[in-house]
């Protein structure tokens, strides 16, 4: 073992929480994808993957920019729909519905699928509103309902105590950490059940990295988690599960301390050690 | 509610992804028909420009179908309201290609060397004083730079007239001759042998320096014997309509030239040209079609504008003598448009009605021509940068 | 060629590009200086006695025991010039008869002169016109109609090529030895307590209807019919701008109807004004008939065809200037495409889209070509909101160039062509310094 591999079995060591069970291959997958490929133009992005998403579970996946991560999470909540050109093969699909049949309601499939996007991206609106724009959309009209999921669903995303007292300042003013966790409330206030995230941490400060980690495990009892990243001492801190995607193939896909520590391909522990990438 | 949903053990998701299939067809019809319906809002614009052509062309039609087409483009003689009438509109169509050529030669040079100014030359902090002063020029209304040109630019020219054109003669002539004067006599003397160059080079500029005098002194003498019998005239509207012109000509060209890359301009810097030279020989015929579109736009705004010309060109449908005499008042299509459809008679739809529309459809076409040159220009100048 | 002379011809290419930057400069300070120093004086400038009196009797403004006074103490500086001319009247009488016809028509002149300053004289029944009911109620013109008091213009054509010189011989000469003599250096020392000008701020010019010819009074109906056309026009013109905007960023594709559309959009724009003022007479009054004749509506209608392709431009750059990620965020919240676009693309465009609405209100306050025939008379009171439908305005382009260019007595009102031009340019900048204003609020608060 190299330095690299130290360091990152030191980090699977501080993840928070019990270790989880030894994966069981019994429970029902979440997401299931099956020879699943994106295509942009002519250009296959993500390249026949096959994986199973156990539920509340922190999946990571993990790879060099490019390499069609980002790709293959904006595939589950279909924001690639907005991508001109872009086209599916193969089934991904939530608990056995095809995701990308007709018919489906993408309005729907959003709420359950929860994203928090790389950069903090709230509303140009107060606090308060920004929390609560997802159940207005889906109807909420209620003043004390209201109030009362944002109040819920900033003290999950661990944000409650700091702005209490101005829920009705704008978001722009927050800092990028609070930002981002305030972006976790509100994807958390339409009641997902999926939260896909986009290297969540990735333009953020330390401590607020480390904040939004402390979060990820947080949230792992409820949600079944789906975090993108580039950083790997992230991916042994927080996730139970790692997938290793390399030019949109999925090389390696298991139990993340095995993953780090015993990497089955080449190409994988080449990765985590830091040989390419 | 957030707080209260744990998933249950069984069936995670308790949402059908499906929608049923009237609540699918239901809402994809509601969305179609508001796409529907923001589409046809959309084509407003589409109806409009159909509309405008359709009735200027109505209305047009019967003039040429009443009085044929030779007469109106190859006659001088316009006197609509005579007896017989005669609607010859060549002097009117010279009109207005001679102001329009005026604001081109104030608008073009000046609104190109601005806009290579504001991209290349000048600091931040200038540019953003220059940039509203741009906008504001833009923004003054036409009647307020006709009532300049009428009021205040017209009784100075035919009182002083000559003495501002040789003022302005001076001020452009001397600088312009003396860097002329410069640049020949490096160019005659580069072929001597080195030892004797610099004196040659310094009589060789004498010399010229003093022909550039007597010829500036006599365009000036010149310039004050010259008659001015109108204050309105084809000068003035040039004059006005390229000051006019100017944002458009600098904004449209200030963006070309800001599409040629860096590139392009560290390329020239690192073989050692000047800032001049990589701007006249690289960056600007790199945004030549850029430009292009800056110069059509800036023709379209003289072309079309009406107030300036109404108010101050003084409106005598002439051809001036010489052709290129601008101290003579002149007419353009605009203005008689303006000046004769409250005389014209609506109603019954005369032939004097008609041929001002039969006028109106040739500047439409005219500026429909320009326009399309402009779009193909623009769209060709990004084809090349991209 | 030589290093020298390159950078010479350097040097030279910046200068050309600053020498036309200081001459756009130049040419906006030389533009607004005189329509700024010319134009206020249409608010401010030294009313004279006969100004208080117009404006107390025609319009009750002012108080009536301080009015009467001045009047009085007017008067009586100027009885002593009527006695003088009584006199030379009675003189007259004992005149020969060759003699007295030629300086009766003199005198005659001279009466006519003086009634221009200060009035019609006492006793002689009150003119039909309102302009001959008073003297000058501005000091400036009171000083031009000394001059004409003063002197006559005679016309020298002792060269016979050019036009004849005017020469100004002073009108005692005609009355040397007369008891009229002294009348003139009278006038000329005592006009100042004959029309007591004193220092004014007319702000009521803006609201005041203008009367006899803008003789007298403000401009308010041509103001007033500025706001219904510009207001009129932005409300037809701004929803389907804007809901044309939405379409093209947010919803159109790509294809043969799209770049149709915005081929049309662009010859829109490039549409001479005065083709528009054509088109809204043949297409919203003769063949729609939104009216018999021009009126404000037809006016909006032509006016807001005319804008459409800026608000519409200017729009999609706003929205499509709305980062993309409020787009991802507002769907990954499960919204719909209508309402992402309601709820967050358009409160978060709403500066840039109110940018564009204000500079599209500032092109259509100074247009004036297309309300020529839809919209614009040269005289007309203000109207009422429910008139607008029917009736045509005055509006100020088309008065400006109306009282410039058509009025019986161009230079006697310049005070009045000036103010207007100085009220509309104002207008239009003022609404631009929003516009920038609220572009610079929205590039900080973007960028913070």
């Amino acid at each position: 073992m190299n330095g690299v591999t130290v360091e990152l079995a030191s980090s699977l060591a501080e993840r928070q929480g019990p270790a989880p069970e030894p994966k069981d291959r019994l429970e029902e997958p979440v997401i299931t994808a099956e020879e699943f490929s994106v295509f942009y133009g002519d250009n296959e992005a993500v390249k026949r993957v096959s994986l199973d998403v156990p539920p509340r579970r922190v999946t990571a996946i993990i790879g060099p920019s490019g390499c069609g991560k980002s790709t293959f999470l904006r595939a589950v909540n279909r924001m690639n729909d907005l991508i001109p050109g872009c086209r599916t093969e193969g089934l991904l699909a939530l608990e056995g519905q095809d995701l990308n049949a007709p018919g489906v309601d993408v309005v729907t499939l959003r709420r359950v699928v929860g994203m928090v996007f790389q950069k903090p991206n709230p509303f140009p609106k107060s606090v308060f509103d920004n929390v609560a724009f997802g159940p207005r959309i889906h109807g909420v009209r209620g003043k004390p309902e209201l109030t009362e999921t944002v109040e819920v669903s900033l003290r999950r995303a661990g944000l409650w105590e700091e702005v209490a007292d101005r829920l009705s300042h704008n978001a722009m003013a927050l800092s990028g950490g609070q930002q981002q966790r305030l972006c976790i409330a509100r994807a958390l206030a339409v009641d997902p059940e999926i939260l896909l995230m986009d290297e969540p941490a990735s333009a953020l400060d330390p401590r607020s990295t480390a904040r939004i980690e402390d979060l990820i495990g947080e949230l792992r009892a409820d949600y079944t988690i789906v975090i993108v990243t580039h950083n790997m001492q992230q991916a042994a801190r927080v996730s139970d599960l790692t997938a290793f995607l390399y030019e949109g193939r999925l090389v390696e896909f298991g139990p993340t301390d095995q993953l780090f520590t015993k990497p089955r391909q080449k190409q994988t522990e080449d990765y985590i050690t830091g040989r390419f990438g | 509610m957030a707080g209260t949903s744990i998933p249950t053990e069984a069936g995670l998701l308790r949402r059908h992804l499906m929608l049923s299939r009237s609540a699918s067809r239901l809402q994809r019809l509601g969305a179609l028909a508001a796409r529907g319906a923001l589409l046809l809002v959309t084509c407003s614009s589409v109806f409009a420009v159909i509309f405008i052509f359709l009735f200027i062309f109505r209305d047009a039609l019967p003039f040429f179908g009443l009085r044929g087409f030779a007469e109106v483009f190859t006659d001088t003689a316009w006197y609509p309201s005579a007896e017989p009438a005669s609607f010859g509109a060549l002097a009117i169509f010279f009109g207005s290609g001679i102001v329009t050529l005026g604001a081109v030669v104030v608008a073009v040079p000046l609104g190109v060397a601005a806009a290579v100014c504001l991209s290349d030359v000048l600091p931040f902090s200038v540019r953003q004083f220059a940039k509203p002063v741009i906008e504001m020029l833009a923004a003054i209304p036409s009647v307020a730079y006709g009532f300049f040109a009428l009021v205040v630019l017209a009784p100075l020219l035919q009182e002083k007239g000559g003495v501002v054109l040789s003022v302005g003669a001076c001020l452009a002539g001397a600088p312009l001759g003396l860097l002329a004067v410069v640049v020949l006599s490096d160019l005659l003397t580069s072929r001597l042998p080195d030892p004797s160059r610099p004196v040659v080079r310094l009589v060789l500029m004498g010399g010229l320096c003093a022909a550039g005098f007597y010829g500036l002194t006599q365009l000036v003498q010149l310039l004050l014997r010259l008659p001015i019998h109108s204050g309105t005239n084809a000068l003035n509207v040039s004059v006005i309509l390229g000051i006019m012109a100017l944002p458009t000509v600098v904004s449209v060209s200030e963006d070309a030239l800001h599409a040629v890359g860096r590139e392009l301009r560290e390329a020239s810097y690192a073989l050692g040209a000047t800032r001049a030279e990589t701007l006249v020989k690289v960056v600007i015929p790199a945004a030549r079609s850029g430009i292009l579109a800056a110069v059509v736009l800036g023709v379209m705004r003289a072309v079309g504008e009406t107030m300036v010309v109404w108010m101050a060109s003084g409106n005598a449908a002439q051809i001036p003598r010489p052709w290129f005499n601008v101290l003579e008042p002149i007419r353009t299509l605009t203005a008689t448009i303006a000046g004769e459809m409250g005389e014209a008679d609506h109603v019954t739809g005369s032939a004097r009605y008609h041929v001002l529309f039969a006028l109106a459809l040739c500047l439409l076409l005219i500026c429909f021509v320009c326009n399309l040159l402009g779009e193909w220009a623009v769209r060709r100048s990004k084809a090349r940068l991209r | 060629m030589r290093l020298s002379t390159r950078k010479l011809l350097d040097r030279s290419f910046s200068g050309l590009g600053v020498f036309a930057i200081l001459l756009m400069v130049g040419a906006l300070l030389v533009l607004l200086a005189p329509i700024a120093a010319r134009g206020s004086r249409a608010f401010v400038f030294r009313a004279t006695v006969e100004h208080r009196q117009f404006m107390l009797e025609e319009s009750g403004r002012g108080d009536h025991d301080a009015i009467d006074a001045e009047i009085r103490a007017a008067a009586e500086v100027r009885r002593k010039a009527y006695d003088m001319i009584a006199r030379f009247e009675e003189e007259l009488e004992a005149a020969g008869r060759s003699e007295r016809r030629e300086l009766r028509r003199s005198l005659r002149e001279v009466k006519d002169h003086l009634a221009g300053l200060l009035g019609p004289a006492p006793g002689n029944a009150r003119p039909v016109l309102l302009r001959d009911q008073y003297g000058q109620t501005r000091w400036d013109r009171a000083l031009v109609g000394l001059g004409d008091f003063l002197y006559v213009t005679e016309y020298d054509y002792s060269d016979p090529s050019g036009m004849g010189r005017p020469l100004l011989v002073p009108r005692v000469d005609g009355f040397r030895g007369t008891s009229l003599e002294p009348l003139f250096a009278y006038v000329e020392q005592n006009l100042e307590r004959m029309l007591r000008p004193r220092l004014t701020f007319y702000w009521r010019f803006l609201f005041d209807e203008g009367r006899d010819a803008h003789f007298f009074g403000g401009i308010w109906p041509a103001v007033l019919g500025t706001l219904y056309l510009t207001i009129g026009t932005m409300l037809i013109a701004a929803p389907v701008g804007i809901a044309s905007a939405v379409y093209l960023a947010e919803f159109a594709g790509e294809g043969w109807l799209i770049s149709l559309i915005r081929t049309c959009i662009g010859t829109l724009a490039g549409v001479p004004s005065i083709v528009f003022g054509l088109f809204g007479l043949a297409f919203f009054i003769n063949t729609l008939g939104v009216s018999d004749s021009k009126s404000v509506l037809a006016g909006c209608l032509t006016l807001a065809v005319l804008v459409l392709p800026t608000v519409i431009r200017a729009s999609e750059e706003a929205i499509l200037a709305v980062p993309k990620t409020y787009k991802e965020a507002s769907l990954s919240l499960g919204a719909g495409q209508g309402s992402t676009v309601l709820r967050v693309i358009l409160p978060a465009a709403l500066p840039g889209i109110l940018t564009s609405v204000i500079i599209s209100m500032g092109r259509a306050a100074g247009e004036t070509a297309p309300i020529i025939f839809t919209a614009a008379v040269s005289l007309g009171r203000p109207l009422s909101l429910r008139q607008t439908l029917s009736q045509p305005t005055p509006a100020l382009p088309w008065n400006i160039y109306n009282l410039c260019t058509e009025h019986e007595a161009v230079d006697q009102i310049r005070h009045v062509q000036y103010g207007m031009v100085l009220t509309l340019v104002l207008l239009v900048l003022l609404l631009n310094l929003a516009a920038i204003l609220l572009r610079a609020r929205l590039a900080r608060r973007l960028a913070g």
